[in-house]
């Protein structure tokens, strides 16, 4: 198990070592970022290092002599929010508006970040999209995802935005469980086996549900990073070893009482669909993710979970808990 | 990006005789995984995954393996319980449209 710190400060040139989405991490001192879990010491993996930029981007990005493709780009109306080009040899560019740039090398082993100056919470850039981005080049699936440990398993949920993600996360933490992650969990197929590796475990939970909650049931998310877009940010006190996967509930929408069914005929698209980073699309990269997905269908750990709109989050936990466990048996 | 649709020209010049007696195999950079609902096949020059039914995958599977495609209709015919000459027509059909996607290639055809 490895601790989760919210700051990390220094001198310039030092690293931190950490680990997130299945990575080593080697990271500035000046970087600050919450919820990546202490490197547990030497592995056989490279280190990916995450480096404060001194005008190296420009260099790299500029060096290129062909035209960038463009990824990936995510738009609100005409405005662009997001970007991923690419171009050899310098790699993935990844912009955010009002977060800046990450130049990750295509080996995903470098990671140069050149921070919009005016947001102190630039880093968020790193544990959402260039961490997941450097772990999909380095040989993980990521998957758009919640994630909790239960009983030594990692039960991931999946489902669009709003669908209430984070928020049986939370209720399934309250219950005893360990957060994976928030919105991403890296999956590793080793053999026949998933294994499922922490990425950030910071939650973040809407506001209007996190005043619903008493004290205790705060303190069990972690440590309050405080309000931010809306959503209260828990800091969890550790991050979890990497453990196999248990199972992916794909969350539907259903006017009935929440029911989970596991699924033996699983849509194959609605998992590909589920992969977070789409920016890559190597051939290796590509088999992969059908590999993946097809070790979940073929695992029978693909579950469909109908809930209602406004069903209780603690409620919906128990249910959870008690139908997976029926199911599983 | 490369498209690898096969030249059409070429596929639809085969009579259905002609395309009884070819070989069909999947290229170096097609795979594909069965599921309980489909069959996936991705296109891995292209990044393109294609759902074929239970049944057209199977035909998949049974066209890598048989000597010709008209060596894999005996097969499924009674795999399926079916006249031999329907299930010629559905293979033949998933052929060429498999062909015309460049998901299978002829023996004769170069490997990527």
């Amino acid at each position: 198990m490895t601790a989760a710190t919210e700051q990390l400060s220094g001198a310039d040139g030092e690293e931190q070592y950490r680990t997130a989405f299945g990575l080593e991490l080697a990271i500035d001192q000046r970087v600050s970022i919450a919820g990546i879990g202490h490197s547990p010491g030497a592995t056989a993996r490279p280190l990916s290092r995450v480096r404060m930029d001194d005008g190296e981007l420009d260099r790299r990005w500029e060096a290129i002599d062909v035209e960038p493709l463009r990824a990936r780009e995510l738009r609100f109306g005409e405005t662009l929010l997001l970007s991923v080009d690419f171009a050899e040899p310098a790699g993935y560019l990844l912009w955010a508006r009002d977060f800046g740039r990450v130049l990750i090398s295509p080996d995903g082993l470098e990671l140069l970040c050149e921070p919009d100056p005016a947001n102190a919470d630039w880093a968020r850039l790193l544990a959402a999209q260039a961490l997941p981005l450097a772990a999909t080049i380095r040989g993980m699936e990521v998957l758009h995802a919640s994630g909790v440990v239960l009983d030594g398993t990692a039960l991931l949920v999946a489902g669009p935005p709003g669908a209430g993600k984070s928020s049986l996360a939370a209720a399934l933490v309250r219950a005893g469980g360990q957060l994976l992650s928030d919105d991403a969990v890296a999956l590793e197929l080793s053999g026949d086996t998933l294994i499922a590796h922490a990425g950030s475990v910071v939650l973040q939970l809407r506001s209007a549900e996190d005043e619903q909650l008493s004290a205790d049931e705060r303190a069990a998310l972690g440590r309050s990073l405080g309000a931010s877009g809306g959503k209260q940010r828990y800091l969890s006190e550790s991050a979890p070893d990497p453990v196999p996967l248990g199972g992916v509930l794909l969350l539907e929408r259903s006017a009935d009482e929440p029911a989970i069914e596991r699924l033996t005929a699983v849509n194959p698209f609605e998992l590909i669909g589920s992969t977070f980073n789409l920016s890559v699309r190597t051939p290796s990269r590509l088999q992969r993710q059908l590999d993946v997905v097809s070790a979940i269908a073929s695992n029978g750990l693909a579950y469909r979970l109908r809930v209602q709109p406004d069903v209780d989050a603690t409620r919906l936990a128990a249910i959870v808990q008690a139908q997976l466990a029926v199911a599983i048996s | 990006m490369t498209d690898d649709r096969a030249d059409t020209s070429t596929v639809s010049e085969l009579s259905d005789e002609q395309l009884l007696t070819v070989r069909a195999r999947l290229p170096q950079h097609v795979v594909h995984r069965s599921f309980v609902s489909e069959t996936v096949v991705l296109n891995l020059r292209t990044g393109k995954y294609h759902g074929l039914n239970p049944t057209a995958g199977r035909m998949l599977d049974a066209l890598e393996t048989a000597p010709t495609v008209g060596d894999a209709v005996p097969g499924l015919a009674e795999e399926y319980g079916l006249e031999q000459e329907q299930i010629r027509r559905d293979l033949l059909a998933l052929t060429r449209g498999l062909l015309e996607r460049g998901l299978i290639v002829t023996a004769d055809d170069s490997c990527d």
